[in-house]
């Protein structure tokens, strides 16, 4: 019986080039995309603010802070003439993130005991807080710099040791602080194709969504389903003859996922993915996954009156519980209050889980609790279905 | 093989079945006759264990249904009014699935899917995926399928809705020819001419409740006596119409036909003389005979019903 069901799901998928589309090739694709747009996101040498110097001191030091802000690569200046408001507008609203003024006088006030600002930063409107307080902080630290090398200069013939000190100390800046990443060796960073594979690979899992409720639909307003029954096919083993090919489905998508990411992501010149220390674990949360997408796809299905009705919903709640799980913005950009109402979407929980194992290099029992919860979560939505289509045939509908 | 007692099904406070008694023997082809919202579809419901009912005690093949539910439908069918079927699979496949699920295995298999590849006349399609079928050749499939464990009991719901008269012609022979196998058939249509050809026993229904059963022949032959059908060459539906506004014996049976209850010459002379004053051809008059449209709609307490 379950080998009929089994092959004839299979059968129905296969013939199904809209379906196969939306559970293989849209997820592989995204994978692609997203680990090769991401890839410099972890690379020290990415320029991330753009910024142009208006320098009207025209010093020494004006020219030093202008080479330090230059050896930055997180920083890129692009030369704009800038001689009035309007133009000054116009840059910021268009490549320009920052107009960093340098004020005459600012070589005067480096190393005087006065408050006044050194210098005056315009921003554009489109900024992120993070954004401008890095700049703030590299400006700060230049500064520092330009008023040790001041005041060295100033040292040097009194107090000469101090003054070798000083210099000595201002060559390794870059190696003050060792960066090591959690569970990862030394030396090694996370890579974006580790971290964005984990989210699409859950995203395109609640994908069977649409193939599943769209043939459940079909059965239902055919009265398959109802002939199914007339046959002595009870709703639990209906919904087990949805679950087993289902289950087998996603399991090929995850591994097809991170073919993806070990195989065909180099070659477009992003980082392969690793797999983690844990097989057993990826499979665990895997299969929790499974469960909790066919659930949700069979609750769909039954509560749907038309295919037109379930794909609309299917689609939406996918999208809803990828924007609130983590998928489509990382937890760690979101305000606590977000981060918080993440733990409702059982998106949240498998990424976790797959983090876990991909990013953090647990074991499988580092990912039971999310397993489990994954699991339960799909049996509680699989056992609502099974009620409502009870009752919704019972009542001839 | 069928037995229902005082059968009582209520949705809310709606009664959709009244106290229903019926009988049928083995070998029977009963047609299950009713206007709209008569019942036919909740007892076959019932009868295939798909709704649950209130009162009553229902025995099939002298099982008790409700205890032995599983081994009923082992023994027999049910064929849905609407094509239950796989379009993106081919026929044979669908064949398969469906004796795949009701456990059907090896010998059997290819035996039960043979018979029922024949009985539907379905050889040169076996692989066609099934969307491609023309109307008729998917109901010839739906009712294969209901072959495939080999039942001793099929219920049919409208098993020839919207199709050809060609296949309409193949699909009622092939129902017929269960009877000389030993089935039992339980078949609900509204096309009157259907149930003549093929059943035995009729069982008219009408708000939940059976108002008539028995013999085909029978019942015709009880309600022939003074009963006069009148066949139009041509439809004239509005006229008809506006004869049985004049005429309260004359009932329409559809556009080109008529039928009278108990005329005497008078009234039959002014009823052909109104024909002949609108112009309207008369094809065949009948005398103490009726149909089975006729006797339905005189049984039944709806004149618009679907027929």
């Amino acid at each position: 019986m379950f080998k009929a069901m089994l092959l004839k799901e299979f059968i129905l998928l296969l013939r199904d080039k809209y379906a196969l589309a939306a559970l293989f090739i849209m997820p592989s694709i995204f994978i692609l995309i997203m680990s090769i747009a991401l890839k410099d996101t972890f690379s020290s040498d990415r320029a991330l603010l753009s910024y142009t110097i208006i320098d009207l001191d025209n010093t020494a030091e004006s020219a030093k802070l202008r080479t330090f802000l230059l050896s930055n690569g997180r920083l890129k200046e692009h030369k704009v003439l800038i001689t009035n408001a309007a133009q000054q507008q116009e840059a910021l609203n268009g490549k320009l993130h920052f107009i960093i003024s340098i004020p005459k006088g600012f070589a005067q006030n480096l190393v005087t005991e006065q408050s006044a600002s050194l210098l005056q930063l315009d921003v554009a409107s489109d900024v992120k807080q993070e954004m401008l307080t890095l700049l703030q902080g590299e400006l700060v630290m230049d500064i520092i710099r330009l008023r040790m090398e001041k005041l060295q200069k100033e040292l040097a013939p009194f107090l000469p040791d101090v003054a070798q000190k000083l210099e000595a100390m201002k060559s390794n800046r870059d190696n003050l602080i060792q960066v090591r990443f959690n569970a990862m060796g030394k030396n090694k960073k996370p890579t974006s194709t580790q971290q964005s594979v984990p989210s699409w690979i859950v995203f395109g899992m609640f994908f069977v969504i649409i193939p599943m409720s769209t043939v459940f639909i079909s059965e239902r307003k055919q009265n398959t389903l109802m002939r199914m029954s007339a046959m002595n096919i009870s709703v639990p083993v209906l919904f087990a003859g949805k679950l087993a090919p289902y289950i087998i489905i996603n399991q090929i998508q995850v591994w097809l996922m991170i073919g993806v990411g070990i195989f065909l992501v180099p070659l477009f010149g992003g980082d392969a993915l690793t797999l983690g220390n844990s097989i057993s674990g990826l499979f665990m949360v895997s299969l929790g996954l499974s469960l909790a997408a066919i659930g949700t796809s069979i609750l769909i299905a039954v509560t749907a009156d038309t295919v037109e009705q379930a794909t609309t919903i299917g689609g939406i709640i996918n999208i809803l519980m990828g924007a609130i799980g983590g998928v489509m913005v990382p937890k760690f950009y979101m305000s606590q209050s977000m981060q918080q109402l993440t733990n409702i979407s059982p998106m949240s929980w498998g990424l976790e889980g797959f983090l876990d194992i991909f990013l953090r290099g647990q074991g499988a029992g580092a990912v039971i609790t999310e397993s489990l919860t994954l699991a339960g979560f799909g049996a509680g939505l699989l056992l609502a279905a099974g009620m409502i289509l009870n009752a919704k045939m019972k009542r001839g509908i | 093989m069928i037995s229902i007692k005082n059968l009582v099904k209520h949705y809310n406070n709606h009664i959709a079945l009244d106290h229903i008694n019926l009988n049928v023997g083995k070998g029977v082809i009963l047609g299950l006759l009713g206007p709209n919202g008569a019942g036919k579809t909740t007892l076959v419901s019932i009868l295939n264990g798909l709704i649950d009912f209130q009162e009553g005690e229902i025995e099939i093949f002298g099982l008790p249904l409700s205890q032995e539910l599983k081994a009923i439908r082992q023994r027999s069918s049910f064929t849905p009014q609407s094509l239950a079927l796989y379009d993106n699979l081919t026929v044979l496949e669908n064949l398969r699935f469906f004796a795949g699920i009701q456990k059907i295995r090896g010998k059997a298999l290819r035996h039960n899917v043979d018979y029922a590849v024949s009985a539907g006349r379905l050889h040169p399609l076996l692989d066609h995926k099934t969307g491609i079928l023309s109307g008729g050749q998917k109901r010839r499939l739906n009712i294969a399928i209901g072959l495939l464990n080999n039942p001793e009991l099929l219920y049919f719901d409208e098993p020839t809705a919207g199709i050809d008269p060609e296949s309409r012609t193949s699909i009622l022979e092939t129902i017929r020819s269960f009877k000389n196998d030993g089935k039992t058939v339980i078949y609900t249509s509204h096309y009157m001419p259907e149930i003549e050809k093929i059943c035995d026993q009729v069982a008219i229904l009408d708000r939940g409740r059976i108002i008539r059963h028995g013999l085909l022949d029978a019942m015709l032959h009880e309600e022939k006596a003074d009963s006069v059908v009148i066949e139009l060459r041509h439809s004239h539906e509005a006229q008809l119409q506006a004869l049985t506004r004049k005429h309260a014996m004359v009932k329409v049976i559809d556009a080109a036909t008529m039928t009278i209850d108990g005329p005497d010459a008078t009234q039959l002379g002014a009823i052909l003389a109104a024909l002949e004053a609108e112009q309207i051809n008369i094809k065949q008059i009948r005398y103490g005979t009726t149909n089975l449209e006729a006797l339905f709609i005189r049984l039944t307490s709806q004149g618009n019903c679907d027929v």
